[in-house]
């Protein structure tokens, strides 16, 4: 073979017929330059620490030995997951998540529904509800952890004088009642998001809708059922998603009111991970946890999106 | 599932694993852009005990450093004390131009394994002043490897505040033992007044008050220079002082304390010390000022930490101090600012208004130590036989992963979840693997 020869493509073998070159627009050009600070941006804050987070929850990452990190399998996911404490955790997760959710839905339902009205002093009634949202979720923590202290706290000297009880409830010394506390404080938090939600929703139904229905006869039940709800499904769809993935990531009440006390018995995933780097250095098996964490909240969302069929992203 | 089905979980997803992983604190910034010093030289300075007067005072002795050193400018670093010492981790790890920090006594050794601080040795052989360090100071400066890894800047060392008025009614005196603080806790103890003898502390880090109540009873049996080992080189976990230890705290909690202090942090402590509610409290110093505002003169006072039936009593003398980042590029303008900073006169001072306890000698003869509420630190410190200064095995892998279980597994002895026997059991056998697993 003459290996001198000069090799000399046609046309048709550089571009397969059938097939036009790739060529981006200047106007494509110009959107992609537009994306790119974004892009840049979410790969920066969202996608290295998620392809990092990953990387380490297969390693031995502990702050006490960073010279010698080396990938281990699935040990970290083995540690966690045949941990005694993990069985716990997931049980908690779901009473955090579950029952701070349907409080927060119902009662951020119930006051959107009484906000939508107008009547005397409504604003200072909108923002007395809304101003839990406006706080940071470790301060609230804060708050309620000594407002349910059994010596100076004011719930106990509320029951007490009102009669309710005798003695002193040390909620926060007893497993049942400290997980109930955290979510009461956590269901005070997010009505407010559902109520802003919810009645942002309810006010952009055409009052033309219920005119309609109430001249097809339909009455005040009726309309809730056959025009409020519908109008506003989507958005309380994408609310609750929001919410799921929001609540079970959201460790700050729990963190600041009982540290995942007493004897482990309030610790969700979140705060979990964190006691893992906190107190055990452990970015490994922390690492783990969050990626345990994503792929549940994965899982949730194929199935509630499959369930729910959410092809509308709500009115906000 | 549409298209746009799978848009949407994928924004979704997007969305968690953004709030998933973009829950760390933001980047500390310095206090301001500030310029380098004459002979451009700008020290970057991390502090890990944050507070608004610590860092107004720090930043006070940092003027009058550039001051006397006008070719050197101190950029102050300040993060928010929850979370400072992961900060200054984060700092290190990423090797951000960082000259002096605050080095923690528990965080000292995984600094310098990690070759993130520099060992001062060179320096404190030239330096005059090293030898002004009481023996705890210099203890804490030499706690990895005999060697001076940082310069203390004040001690903290527990004492027993009590309250003289509910002593004086009862007809009782100071307890000098963890016996007679018992009784005396059961004594004063009243729920229907909410009155409670003892400020026991079962939250975070409520561990270290198990042990030093353990320590207590295994007396100098215990090894000092890795206090989770006895001197015959079993666990302090394993012998019957401990068993007993163990049983006599759960007593304290549940005859003498308020039940919901199983979960009491520092606040809820010191709280119910100087609200009213709790007779006792052990603490460190930094109790002082706030008690000093909330109560009453001449109703609270302090004392020595009682003792064991062993005739001992230790704890673990807490001692942050100043070190150097191994790769700073301004070594000797670092060095500077440590020796300016931990000068006698600075270090008192320092002490004095962050309410520690100084780390020179000199300070024992100041009249603002010698008497008042401050006197009990200095007549522990000169019985250093009867009051001993030991070490947590801080160098030991697993000492991380066991801290995380710690509380824990206090908390479900305290509420009767767990054994006493059962406790120590699962503690023996995790840090004789530990030591095997060292050799």
């Amino acid at each position: 073979m003459d290996t001198q020869k000069p090799i000399v493509m046609t046309t048709k073998q550089v571009v397969p017929e059938g097939k036009k070159s790739f060529r981006i627009s200047k106007e494509g050009r110009f959107i992609f330059l537009c994306l790119l600070p974004a892009i840049l941006f979410v790969s920066v804050f969202t996608y290295y620490p998620l392809v990092r987070g990953i990387i380490m929850s297969f390693q031995n990452y502990t702050l006490f030995d960073l010279m010698n990190i080396q990938f281990i399998g699935l040990d970290n996911f083995v540690n966690v997951l045949t941990s005694p404490d993990f069985p716990r955790v997931a049980m908690n997760s779901f009473y955090w998540v579950f029952f701070s959710l349907v409080f927060q839905l119902l009662f951020g339902f119930m006051l959107a529904l009484l906000m939508r009205k107008k009547f005397r002093g409504r604003g200072i009634y909108q923002a007395f509800v809304f101003f839990p949202w406006a706080m940071s979720g470790f301060l609230i923590g804060l708050i309620w952890r000594w407002m349910f202290n059994a010596q100076f706290g004011v719930i106990n000297d509320l029951l007490l004088k009102t009669g309710l009880i005798d003695a002193p409830i040390s909620f926060l010394a007893d497993g049942t009642w400290a997980m109930a506390a955290v979510i009461i404080a956590n269901i005070w938090y997010g009505v407010a998001f559902f109520a802003i939600m919810i009645l942002a929703a309810l006010q952009s139904i055409p009052e033309e809708l219920y005119e309609a229905a109430a001249m097809d006869g339909a009455g005040r039940i009726q309309q809730f059922w056959r025009v409020t709800l519908p109008y506003i499904m989507p958005t309380m769809l994408v609310t609750i998603l929001l919410r799921v993935i929001w609540i079970l990531n959201f460790p700050d009440i729990i963190y600041a009111m009982t540290n995942g006390a007493p004897a482990g018995s309030t610790h969700i995933f979140a705060t979990y991970m964190i006691d893992k780097v906190i107190f055990g250095q452990d970015y490994g098996q922390a690492s783990a946890v969050g990626v345990i964490i994503v792929l549940i909240l994965m899982l949730f969302t194929i199935f509630y999106v499959k369930a729910t069929k959410v092809e509308k992203g709500g009115d906000f | 599932m549409g298209f746009r089905s799978w848009i949407s979980v994928a924004l979704q997803l997007t969305m968690a694993t953004a709030l998933l992983v973009g829950c760390s604190q933001p980047a500390a910034t310095p206090d301001s852009a500030s310029p380098s010093g004459a002979n451009g030289v700008t020290l970057k300075m991390v502090e890990s005990i944050t507070s608004p007067q610590r860092t107004a005072l720090l930043k006070e002795m940092l003027a009058q450093f550039e001051a006397k050193n006008p070719g050197i400018k101190v950029d102050l670093i300040s993060p928010p004390f929850e979370g400072a010492d992961q900060k200054i981790t984060q700092m290190l790890m990423a090797k951000e131009e960082l000259d002096v920090l605050e080095v923690r006594e528990f965080n000292a050794k995984q600094f310098s394994m990690n070759g993130f601080i520099e060992n001062l040795k060179p320096y404190t052989e030239k330096w005059k002043n090293y030898d002004q360090l009481t023996d705890v100071a210099k203890r804490r400066a030499t706690w990895v490897d005999k060697a001076p890894y940082y310069i203390p800047n004040g001690l903290y060392q527990r004492v027993l505040y009590y309250r003289t008025d509910w002593f004086k009614e009862a007809g009782i005196e100071v307890p000098k033992t963890w016996d007679e603080l018992l009784v005396a806790a059961k004594k004063l103890t009243d729920p229907t007044k909410n009155r409670y003898g003892y400020s026991f502390r079962g939250g975070a880090t409520g561990w270290d008050y198990a042990l030093i109540t353990m320590w207590a009873y295994n007396g100098t049996e215990v090894d000092a220079d890795s206090a989770f080992f006895m001197k015959d080189g079993r666990t302090l976990f394993s012998t019957p002082q401990s068993l007993e230890a163990m049983q006599y705290y759960k007593q304290l909690y549940k005859e003498g304390s308020p039940k919901d202090s199983v979960s009491w942090g520092f606040q809820e402590m010191v709280q119910g010390f100087v609200a009213g509610s709790t007779a006792m409290l052990i603490q460190d110093p930094d109790v002082i000022d706030g008690a000093k505002e909330k109560m009453q003169e001449g109703t609270w006072a302090t004392a020595p930490i009682p003792i064991g039936p062993s005739g001992v009593a230790q704890q673990v003398v807490g001692g942050p101090g100043w070190g150097m980042t191994s790769y700073s590029k301004h070594k000797e303008e670092a060095w500077k600012l440590i020796e300016f900073l931990s000068d006698p006169e600075q270090s008192t001072h320092f002490a004095k208004k962050t309410s520690t306890i100084p780390v020179v000698k000199s300070a024992a003869e100041d009249e603002f130590y010698k008497t008042g509420y401050f006197q009990p630190f200095i007549e522990m410190s000169q019985q250093p036989t009867k009051f001993l200064d030991v070490s947590r095995p801080v160098d030991y892998k697993g000492w991380g992963a066991w801290q995380s279980t710690a509380d824990k597994d206090i908390q479900s002895f305290l509420l009767d979840q767990l054994t006493a026997e059962d406790l120590l059991k699962k503690w023996d056998q995790y840090w004789t693997k530990e030591k095997a697993e060292r050799k």
